[in-house]
Formats: C-alpha cells, sequence, structure tokens
C-alpha cells in the first residue's frame, strides 16, 4: 500500500467533477448529515490512493471505474456519524443495529457475549481516543469501497476474536489457531507414524527421493501465481468449501474470477454466467495440472530422475508426507 | 475431490501431496509478517465482498498468498458473507419513524454503553451544544465505559 500522502489535487478534473457529482446527490439524499464537500473529497481521495496506488499514480479511468462502484450513501452515513451526527447516528442505528445483533449472536457462544460485542463495537464506532482535541471514530477508517454492512460484519468478527483472546489471558494467535484451524493440521502431521513400508526403504535412496520432492514440489508451489497459490490455500488449508469459493467470485468482474478464466474460452462464452461449485472444481484441477507439470520437470531435469522414477516417487511422497520428517523437512525449506 | 487418494493417478497424488505441502507450509509461516503489515478491516471486507478491480486486488491478493493470519480471516469472512447472504438490505428510514427529539434516542441509546450523561456522550458536537465545549477536549478513557 502507498507511504506518501496524497491530495485531491492529484486527481484530474474529470474525477473532481464525478465527486462533486455523487456528493450532490448525498447531499440531496440525507441533508441533514452535515457532510462537508471537502470532508466527503477528502475521504475519496484517500480511498482511491489506498486502492488504486499501489502501482504508481492511477490512471483518471481507474479512478472514475472506482467512484462508479463506490458506496457512496454508506460512505456518507459513516462520514457523518464520525462527525458525531445525532441523526446519522439515529438513521444508522436504525438501519443497521438488527443486523449487527444477528451477525454477533451468529458468531457469539452466548448471548453475554454477542451483547458485549455489540456494546464494545459501538463504544468504537463513536471512538475514544482524543487526537489533536477530535475524536477518533472507527467510521472514519471505511472507505465506502465495500458495503457498510461488509464492513461491519469484519469489525464485529475482530472484536469478538479479541473478546476470546481477553477472556483466554491474552492466548496468543498460534494458540487460537491451533483451535481453529491451521494449528489442526500442524498437529496431524507430528502425530503419525511411519509404516512398516517405509522400514523397508534403503535410508540414503529414501533421503534422496525425499530432498528431491520436497526441493522439486517446493519450486513448483512457487512458481504458480498468486491468484492459483491463493485457490489451492484458501481449499486445502482454510477448508473453504466449493460454494464459499465460488461464493467469493460471484461478481462477474471479480479479478480473481477473470484471472483464471482469461485463458480459457468460457469467459468468452458466458462471461457473466453464474459461477457453479464444478467450476472451482475446475480450477483446482487446472492448478495440480500445473503444479504436476512444474513438479515432473523440475524432478526430471535439476534431479535427473527418469519418468518411471518420478511416478514412483510422486506416489511414496504422498503417502510419507503425512510422516514427521518430511514435515519438518518442509518446515525448514 | 479430497477422497482421489483411491486413486493412483498422478493427478489424483498430486491433490494429495499439495494438500498435504500447502499444510505443513501454512503451519510454520503463521506468524510470518508477509508482505508489509496485515490487511485493515476495510480491504478485507472489500476483498470479501468481491467487488475490487485487478489493479485493486493484486496486492491483496498477492498479501494473502503469502500471510496465512490475513487469509484465515478471510476465510472466517467469506463463510460470514455466505451465511448472510440472504439478510434483506437496509430498508430507506420512514419519515413517520423519526423521533420527535432524535438526540433522546441517541442519548439513551450510548449512554448505555459509555454510562454517562446525554451531555457527555454528544459533547463532540460543538455546535449544536457550545455550553459543552469543555468537555470535548477531556480524553474518554476505557475503564470509563465499564462503569
Amino acid at each position: 500500500m502507498p507511504t506518501e500522502a496524497k491530495t485531491s489535487a492529484d486527481l484530474s478534473a474529470e474525477n473532481h467533477e464525478m465527486i462533486d457529482l455523487i456528493y450532490a446527490r448525498c447531499q440531496e439524499n440525507a441533508p441533514n448529515f452535515g457532510v462537508t464537500a471537502d470532508c466527503f473529497k477528502d475521504s475519496l481521495t484517500r480511498t482511491i490512493f489506498k486502492y488504486l496506488g499501489a502501482e504508481g499514480d492511477p490512471e483518471s479511468g481507474d479512478v472514475d471505474s472506482l467512484l462508479t462502484q463506490i458506496q457512496a450513501d454508506d460512505l456518507f452515513l459513516a462520514l457523518a456519524c464520525a462527525n458525531g451526527n445525532e441523526r446519522a447516528w439515529w438513521e444508522f442505528d436504525q438501519a443497521h443495529r438488527s443486523y449487527l445483533e444477528r451477525v454477533a449472536r451468529h458468531l457469539a457462544k452466548t448471548e453475554v457475549d454477542a451483547q458485549e460485542v455489540i456494546d464494545q463495537v459501538y463504544v468504537e464506532l463513536y471512538g475514544t481516543k482524543i487526537v489533536d482535541g477530535e475524536r477518533v471514530s472507527k467510521f472514519s477508517t471505511y472507505s465506502g469501497r465495500g458495503s457498510l454492512r461488509g464492513w461491519l460484519r469484519t469489525v464485529i468478527w475482530h472484536s469478538l476474536v479479541d473478546l476470546h483472546r481477553a477472556s483466554h489471558d491474552e492466548v496468543s494467535l498460534d494458540e487460537m489457531t491451533e483451535n481453529v484451524g491451521e494449528g489442526m493440521a500442524h498437529a496431524s502431521f507430528a502425530e503419525t507414524a511411519p509404516g512398516g513400508e517405509d522400514e523397508m526403504m534403503d535410508h540414503l535412496a529414501r533421503e534422496r527421493y525425499r530432498k528431491a520432492t520436497v526441493s522439486a514440489l517446493a519450486s513448483a508451489m512457487a512458481s504458480l501465481e498468486d491468484h492459483e497459490k491463493l485457490l489451492l490455500l484458501f481449499y486445502h488449508v482454510d477448508n473453504l468449501k466449493l460454494r464459499e469459493i465460488a461464493r467469493l467470485v460471484e461478481n462477474e468482474s471479480s479479478p480473481l474470477r477473470g484471472w483464471f478464466q482469461r485463458k480459457s474460452r468460457s469467459r468468452d462464452e458466458n462471461p457473466s454466467g453464474r459461477i457453479h461449485e464444478s467450476t472451482i472444481m475446475r480450477w483446482l484441477e487446472k492448478s495440480y495440472a500445473r503444479v504436476l507439470s512444474l513438479f515432473k520437470s523440475e524432478l526430471t531435469e535439476k534431479f535427473s530422475l527418469k519418468p518411471d522414477e518420478v511416478e514412483i516417487c510422486l506416489g511414496l511422497a504422498t503417502k510419507d508426507l503425512s510422516g514427521s520428517d518430511l514435515f519438518s523437512q518442509l518446515s525448514a525449506g | 475431490m479430497k477422497n482421489l487418494e483411491k486413486n493412483n493417478a498422478p493427478e489424483a497424488m498430486i491433490e494429495s501431496l499439495v494438500g498435504q505441502f500447502l499444510k505443513a507450509r501454512s503451519g510454520t509461516e503463521f506468524n510470518r509478517s508477509a508482505k508489509g503489515p496485515h490487511l485493515d478491516h476495510d480491504s478485507l471486507a472489500a476483498f470479501t465482498e468481491g467487488n475490487l478491480s485487478e489493479r485493486e486486488a493484486r496486492p491483496i491478493v498477492s498479501h494473502l498468498a503469502d500471510c496465512s493470519f490475513c487469509r484465515h480471516v478471510t476465510a472466517e469472512l467469506i463463510r460470514l458473507d455466505l451465511a448472510f447472504a440472504d439478510a434483506p438490505a437496509p430498508a430507506p428510514i420512514a419519515a413517520a419513524a423519526e423521533p420527535s427529539k432524535i438526540s433522546e434516542v441517541l442519548s439513551g441509546l450510548l449512554s448505555r454503553i459509555f454510562g454517562t450523561s446525554d451531555g457527555a456522550v454528544f459533547a463532540h458536537n460543538a455546535e449544536s451544544k457550545p455550553e459543552e465545549a469543555d468537555e470535548k477536549d477531556a480524553p474518554v478513557e476505557p475503564e470509563d465505559l465499564k462503569d
């Protein structure tokens, strides 16, 4: 993310004009919120450079595209609440409190926890820190790039994690994840004992194949593009179901969807088609095929293994990976 | 899909191998600070909703591929998003629903949390309540909230 502060002066005249139009519409919808044009423009400028500034100064067209997708009314409400506008707070409470309660109850183990989290979130939203004589509201960190409800869900989720940590005497994140997912995978590796068949293998040959397998697999995985890695990680490590991944790419302009479909004909044939679980499965299979191809190339080219040795190596590696020895090599690798 | 172990085809074996490899790697990388600081609430929420452009999403996807902490949070938020996918959008506020004195309603709501008087809750609003300006600069201590 960019570190250099940018101002609205860095935007084009067309961008300014568009922001003015958005502001006028929001002001018409909520004339009592007391959000000034400067406040609104400053907020949108921060959003633009936060999301588009990582790869250098954005083109005017990129900014236009972002502005057309901005959740302007949500942002207007959030800015008014951040400024302490009473009417805005009342509307926020009317529109979103019951939703906040539903999300908190869905996540929390007890009603007491849910209520505590809701109270905590309201406190954060209002703001308790005073910086340079101004109260800092959590609302001021909302950019309008996603929906206000999506942002509120994230705030509640984090508050619940904080509540959980506090009630467990500040357990480390390592310990927390041991209970929620990734740590479980770690533990299962350490418990699995090698079978008798493995003991029959020649020690030197095993070490040679292990070293080659770990190296080739690491190299193959490193060669994948980020979106391919992310898909595999979501599925295998974070245990997202196919339909949950499909939900993430539901939007037809989803970049993940675009990257996976770029080299296939499916986007051209059905660009706005719904993404089914079977589509995600095909993407996974393509990623496996890429890994396999890279893995085999590495074994044959770098380690000079013959094709039949590669197949044997692959089968043994799959079995041996459940043992702790190879896991320790992965950790070090 | 995950039952392919019974099949000895290389394609099936590589799936299992990839899964085991990623789990092992991820377990050791959990606390590693990947590329820069962790993603903030706003970026996580915007990405989870799937509305970002390629340019906006690229650095986020790159971070998520390296940072298991942020990826775990993202996965939880995706599940949460799906669980509430059918939640109705916020309805427009009807004019008739507006209370005669909004400040009273809000003050009651927030004073329950803050444990303060109505005036103190909105002390920051110097324009509408100039008589309370002295309280504006007073820091609010977290301990005060628990009274």
